[in-house]
């Protein structure tokens, strides 16, 4: 008894080595199963406080590309104005055309955008994640999604009260239901971790005409993001010999690496619409 | 042993500061990353108990598990790093060392310490991506990435090893 007393003594640095292997192994194995708890990720109040910081300093980095990038977006969206307003202008006089009638004012836009600045970001791991300057004092709830100006960022997983965390299109666990532009054919966006320019569109049937340079947006099905947002183009594409499906590569169209400010969409029939869904499969 | 206290202090702030503030950010070629923090376990002094080595390198892996979002992958690469540290030392160095020798270019001459500086980074880096990749098995890309950040931190150590030389003979 003594002697293994003495043995235990002499080797507890084994002990403790054991002992803290298996409480990281722990941790790796919660984060997995993507039970993440809030506690220990950028959601924590301190450290989502240090990395505002940062991410602050870091956005007056690149304010001259931001700057003539918003113009170009402005002088974009002036001209979509006035082209509208022409085409409403020549509408107007025409009461026999039907689609002159102004929309039936009881149908609204049921999506709302939250500004949020991005605090923390990564694009260099196989599961990234971005946290975000505002959170449930602001609206945000798990499961909304986000973009940018160039389009979909991801969707998110974990809010504080001021933070939240992202699931970007850059991490294997996040899928995204998208769709070809051109013949609204749609399959599920995937990310296979090697490079932030990239992700991978998978189950697009064989028989779809498709092309490099295809739009590919949003298919809106999933009632996280509204349809036709921009995602990316398709870099190339390829058949498989023994498979049913396409899977293009697809070039995304948001710069992950160098992103500032996005947009989270609130979605106020989200629920009703999950709702309805769940009650019909059961 | 105060002076080494403090000294282990400020490189722990410094190192996991520009750690998770900056090196963090980088990504060499979409493949290698730079773990500089390693650093403040390379240089605890040798006559440190297994024990604290443990605890601290325990300690200094979950603080950048917090910044990083990955709890426990920092972690278990320094535990892992920590416990091969003196098994590592006695081995290249010997272990006829005094207690309060600091690892560096001058206590261990410069092959010593780059040797010691490789095996030990390249456990850490091992056992780190080897548990980042343990969702998408790749083998190839995964040797890839971890000689390349291999190289890199082992290039950051050497080079602040040597600015670090400069700045305490300065001091004197």
């Amino acid at each position: 008894m003594r002697k293994l007393l003495d043995f235990l003594i002499r080797q507890r640095h084994w002990l403790v080595f054991i002992l803290l292997i298996t409480v990281s192994g722990v941790l790796i194995y919660r984060n997995a199963a993507y039970q993440r708890t809030v506690f220990i990720s950028s959601a924590n109040v301190v450290v989502g406080y240090a990395a505002s910081v940062s991410g602050y300093a870091n956005s007056y980095l690149n304010l001259r590309e931001i700057n003539t990038e918003l113009t170009a977006r402005n002088g974009n969206l002036e001209k979509q104005l006035l082209t509208l307003q022409q085409r409403l202008e020549h509408q107007k006089p025409d009461t026999v055309l039907n689609f002159a009638v102004p929309g039936d004012s009881a149908e609204h836009f049921p999506y709302h955008f939250v500004i949020a600045k991005v605090v923390n970001n990564s694009v260099i791991h196989l599961s990234n994640y971005i946290t975000i300057g505002k959170g449930r004092k602001h609206g945000i709830a798990p499961g909304m999604g986000v973009i940018s100006d160039h389009g979909v960022v991801g969707i998110i997983s974990h809010v504080s009260d001021y933070f939240a965390v992202v699931l970007p299109i850059l991490n294997p666990k996040h899928r995204l239901s998208c769709k070809l532009s051109r013949t609204n054919y749609f399959g599920s966006l995937v990310w296979n971790g090697r490079d932030a320019r990239y992700a991978q569109l998978d189950e697009l049937p064989r028989h779809v005409q498709i092309q490099e340079g295809d739009t590919i947006v949003t298919s809106g099905y999933s009632a996280i993001f509204p349809a036709g947002i921009m995602v990316g183009k398709v870099y190339n594409f390829q058949r498989h010999h023994d498979d049913n499906f396409y899977s293009a590569e697809v070039e995304l169209s948001v710069d992950f690496s160098s992103l500032n400010d996005v947009h989270v969409i609130i979605n106020e029939r989200q629920e009703e619409q999950a709702d309805l869904e769940q009650e019909a499969i059961q | 042993m105060i002076n080494h206290i403090i000294r282990s202090l400020f490189y722990f702030f410094v190192f996991v500061l520009v750690q998770v503030l900056f090196l963090n950010q980088i990504h060499f070629l979409r493949m290698a990353m730079p773990f500089l923090y390693v650093y403040f376990l390379l240089k605890l002094p040798v006559g440190t108990l297994r024990i604290y080595t443990l605890l601290l390198s325990f300690l200094t892996g979950l603080t950048v598990d917090f910044f990083c979002n990955t709890p426990g992958m920092h972690a278990a690469a320094c535990m892992c790093a920590g416990f091969v540290r003196e098994p590592v030392i006695s081995f290249f160095i010997g272990k006829d060392l005094s207690a309060d020798t600091s690892p560096s270019y001058s206590t261990f001459k410069y092959g010593g310490f780059m040797r010691y500086t490789l095996a030990v980074v390249l456990v850490h880096h091992f056992v780190l991506l080897m548990i980042e990749s343990m969702t998408l098995f790749d083998f190839w890309f995964l040797l890839l990435r971890i000689l390349l950040s291999v190289v890199l931190t082992c290039g950051l150590i050497f080079a602040v090893e040597l600015i670090d030389v400069k700045l305490q003979k300065g001091e004197k």
